[in-house]
């Protein structure tokens, strides 16, 4: 049975020359750069409560964002209405944002668009591979009955499913012309236990990209044991006493720290703003000696990863910085013009509903030498972050990030299990307390919210000691 | 190159390429319209029983950095969400932003295709109150202003608000943005809803630095029917203050303390905990109420909880929800005892009441709260008279914002633990806290309240006075 509501068709040929006519005119109009993109989407969101599948949600959309700009400023429109005259329509409010208006004279510099980028080609059929509404709904009660079979006390169980496909077509009066089709495959296992007056509650994702088989490879199983080992972990857990001290975050998800604490930070967006204290740092030390971070588009099915970023471009591997020494910042069109950092590949939307803007990808921490038993071992009384729940980073880059699974650290040993734990620090303040990386760095699948709305990221980290920051708890 | 037609022809229906078919949005809503084609769409399918949410709306906003235009936006959109019931009377469903012919059929068929996977276990039905009266609500439509009228008014906001203290920098957070817009309920048995909008919203959020110290930030938010009737005095004066309250900070020691929220902290709160009165929530066994809860005490026996969606500090109210049922007022708490549940059409069948208009739309249809009204019951004695935190006998810390609820609240264990903004004040003197959480849970916060302070305030998702809690742990970095 094919997916529900799919709608595999993209961008066909038609669309060069009605894009070229857009362009023309946006550029004879006096913008310096006009950008089209235009996206079709097509998603499937199932839920099964206990042994039930109780939402099945699909939807499908499309949709254009266009961009003008003059300078440093710039127009954007974004409409559902893709006929000639909707285009049309969007393009002028854009022009009008920026005091210009079409005219009838002959366009002056687009040289018309280059040769189409085609990413999608090779991905023509993955909606088509993707599992059935059938055997989605089957993957997930065996996911809730894995659960049951290896959880005590659970008061509920969930298993989800989210499949988007989208196909976007990118024009841009540069000459840019390319075009791809993404998919991303999510599946979250949750539990709440409860047991008198104690009650815990849980969840792992997994997500990758370009996968159409993932659903059909997912270990439920390996899944739920996990799952339900954490919450009969946290279940009986004492709340966590609050004040400064040393942290071992583990891996995967616990590279939320670097994604908050520094990340957003090393954003363009974040320079043209003026909230990042790194803006005038590149070539300095930030960070302790120990730590390389990398931000790229290119591992192979995680999350984050991209044939083409949202502009255009292809993603590249970015070194953030080698050895506590800033190296770059990420940086989309509008960065780059506004802040001079060159481009790198990372303009990212969530949707044609908004503009693209400097974002991660697959943003980790470099594993280092340390095995992370070591890192546990160093702690004399500290706490362990084996599970990260999410995060924020303010304007003047104090972030915060909560624990769902936290273990004390006495005497370099991890002893009993703690709950409560919120996170906090300052950038600036926390980067140089890294001070030692572990040796096996991982990786995890998460969704990230900024300017440009939610988008799909991969974090990760191999376990890290962080010598001192402020644990929130009771 | 496609021929584009010249900017006089624009009023004008152009010929769309044969190769492209007709994906034109409507600007508006066109109630009987959209009902009589899906009613068509419908019957050549063979579906005998649908109902369908929609909404379009035209946003513009501006943003400004230093004087000078960041980002101008516009957008139109348009989606539907159509419901089908199948032979069986089970539900499917799909949304879409496609509101050509082929969009709705599309929808329509996927709808069916999904219903084969409805849950038999608890299938939606239409609400019994999908024709019931609606409450007549003041909400004035206003006119949009130009794009670049709404620039000026907010470069002049800028300007006003960096000219209020030599520290504040810059506001790098800040937009003036207006939406007109429309919503639609229809079904196969006649109901009919229909709202048209427009709001208005401004939101200002200076940054300050002083030489040798932290930069601290703080902000405002104003909202409205229309551009001309926001105050955005106020929401510069509000943005200002804040943040210079900020600027003389130190750090807080650890220890357990009296806090004051103020209105838009504790109305966070109780927002991000608000499945305490969901009884989807309950029913799923996610929510820290049972079944048989209503009745039991819940918090200080002088706090009343009331969700109101008209009231007319509700700024862009909903007459009805996503299932048709009109909005209206319900007592959640009163005199510390759990009353009410906020329902949807399922849920109220579930317990054998009517819908209280909370719903959205949906296969498995969600329930959430739309305006709160909190403070003393009415006949109570309010708790503790008189409080002012600044002529209290110890420290009290005042939560001015909080921080990160998505992720410090543990909805389903009552448990919280949260950055916030705030200040220690001390015989009389208020200083602002450096960084710091507050941790807690909620069952106890609502059973350690103490009163309440001054005039309850209106905010955009409720209206509360300060509320004082004893006893909560604030974790700090003295």
């Amino acid at each position: 049975m094919p997916a529900v509501g799919a709608i595999a068709d993209g961008f066909d040929h038609t669309w060069r020359p009605r894009l070229d006519s857009l362009l023309a005119a946006g550029r004879g109009a006096g913008a310096d750069l006009v950008e089209i993109f235009l996206e079709r989407t097509d998603h499937i969101g199932v839920l099964a409560e206990q042994d039930t599948i109780t939402s099945v949600s699909p939807a499908f959309g499309m949709g254009a964002g266009i961009r003008v700009f003059l300078g440093e400023r710039d127009g954007f429109v974004s409409t559902n209405d893709l006929s000639d005259r909707g285009l049309l329509q969007a393009l002028e409010q854009a022009l009008g944002m920026l005091g210009l208006a079409r005219t009838s004279t002959p366009t002056t510099g687009f040289e018309g668009l280059g040769a189409l980028a085609d990413f999608a080609d090779a991905k023509a059929h993955w909606l088509d591979r993707c599992p059935s509404l059938a055997e989605a709904t089957l993957k997930l009660l065996e996911g809730t009955a894995r659960l049951a079979h290896h959880g005590r006390h659970l008061q509920a169980r969930r298993a989800s499913y989210s499949r988007d496909w989208q196909s976007v077509l990118v024009a841009a009066s540069d000459g840019t012309f390319a075009q791809d089709v993404r998919l991303h495959q999510s599946l979250g296992l949750n539990v709440l236990a409860a047991d008198g007056d104690h009650r815990a509650g849980l969840g792992r994702r997994y997500g990758t990209s370009g996968r159409p088989d993932d659903l059909r490879q997912w270990d439920a199983d390996a899944s739920a044991q996990d799952v339900c080992a954490s919450v009969g972990s946290m279940l009986y857990a004492d709340y966590v006493e609050a004040g400064q001290m040393p942290c071992v975050l583990a891996n995967r998800f616990g590279g939320v720290i670097f994604h908050e604490a520094c990340g957003h930070l090393l954003e363009t967006t974040q320079v043209e703003r003026g909230t990042t204290p790194f803006a005038d740092k590149v070539g300095e030390l930030i960070a302790h000696e120990a730590v390389t971070a990398i931000d790229e588009g290119l591992t192979d099915g995680a999350f984050g990863s991209l044939s083409m970023d949202d502009e255009g471009m292809a993603p590249q591997r970015t070194v953030l910085i080698e050895n506590g020494v800033l190296k770059r910042f990420l940086s989309d069109r509008a960065g780059q013009r506004r802040t001079g950092h060159e481009r790198t590949g990372s303009g990212r939307r969530q949707s044609h509903a908004f503009a693209a803007a400097s974002r991660m990808r697959n943003t980790f921490i470099a594993a280092g030498p340390h095995s992370p038993d070591a890192l546990i071992a160093s702690v004399d009384k500290g706490l362990y972050c084996k599970s990260m729940g999410g995060g924020s980073v303010g304007p003047t880059g104090q972030f915060n990030f909560a624990v769902e699974e936290g273990y004390l650290i006495e005497n370099g040993q991890l002893t009993k299990p703690v709950k409560g734990a919120t996170l906090i620090g300052e950038a600036k303040e926390v980067m140089p307390r890294i001070s030692m990386c572990a040796n096996d760095l991982e990786l995890a699948a998460g969704f990230c919210g900024s300017v440009s709305g939610s988008i799909f990221v991969t974090v990760g980290q191999p376990h890290i000691k962080v010598d001192s920051i402020t644990v929130g708890g009771r | 190159m496609t021929n584009l037609p010249t900017p006089d022809q624009l009023g004008q229906d152009q010929p769309t390429p044969q190769q492209h078919p007709p994906e034109q949005a409507p600007a508006t809503l066109n109630p009987e319209a959209l009902s009589d084609r899906l009613q068509q769409l419908a019957r050549s399918s063979g579906i005998q029983r649908w109902d369908l949410g929609a909404s379009c709306s035209t946003d513009t906003s501006v943003q400004v950095d230093r004087g000078e235009a960041k980002q101008m936006k516009g957008a139109q959109r348009s989606a539907i969400t159509v419901r089908v019931w199948n032979g069986d009377g089970l539900v499917g469903i799909t949304s879409t932003s496609d509101l050509s012919d082929g969009g709705l059929a599309r929808a329509l068929a996927g709808a069916r295709d999904a219903s084969a996977f409805g849950n038999a276990e608890e299938t939606p039905a239409f609400s019994p109150l999908a024709t019931a009266p609606l409450a007549n609500l003041e909400q004035p439509l206003h006119e949009p202003q130009p794009i670049l009228t709404l620039l000026d008014t907010l470069k002049q906001a800028e300007r006003d608000l960096l000219a209020r203290h030599a520290a504040i920098g810059t506001v790098p957070y800040n937009g003036l943005a207006q939406r007109s817009s429309e919503r639609l309920y229809l079904n196969s048995d006649g109901a009919c809803r229909h709202q048209v909008l427009t709001t208005a919203s401004i939101y200002l959020y200076a940054r300050a630095e002083e030489t040798g110290r932290k930069p601290r930030s703080a902000g405002a938010v104003r909202l409205g029917y229309g551009t001309a009737d926001l105050d955005i005095a106020g929401c510069i004066e509000e943005a200002a203050e804040r943040t210079i309250a900020h600027l003389d900070y130190a750090p807080i020691e650890t220890g357990h303390y009296t806090c004051v929220f103020s209105p838009e902290a504790f109305l966070d709160l109780i927002g991000a905990f608000s499945s305490l009165f969901n009884a989807r929530a309950v029913l799923d066994g996610v929510s820290l109420s049972q079944r048989d809860s209503l009745g039991s005490s819940l918090a200080v026996p002088f706090l009343s909880i009331r969700d109101n969606g008209l009231h007319p500090g509700n700024v862009g109210a909903s007459a009805f929800d996503g299932e048709g049922t009109p909005t209206a007022p319900l007592d959640l708490v009163e005199g510390g005892v759990l009353r009410h549940f906020l329902h949807s059409e399922a849920t109220a069948r579930a317990f054998g009441v009517a819908p209280t208009g909370h719903a959205g739309l949906g296969a498995k249809v969600s329930v959430g709260a739309d305006w709160f009204e909190i403070g003393a019951t009415p006949g109570s004695n309010g708790g503790q008279q008189g409080l002012n935190r600044f002529n209290h006998a110890g420290p009290v810390v005042v939560i001015d914002s909080l921080s990160a609820l998505h992720a410090g609240v543990k909805a389903s264990q009552g448990s919280f633990s949260l950055p916030f903004d705030g200040w220690l004040v001390q015989n009389g003197v208020s200083r602002s806290i450096e960084a710091a959480t507050v941790a807690g849970d909620i069952r106890a916060v609502l059973q350690a309240i103490v009163g309440f302070e001054g005039d309850a305030k209106i905010t955009p998702d409720g209206l509360c006075p300060y509320v004082w809690v004893e006893g909560l742990s604030v974790t700090g970095e003295a």
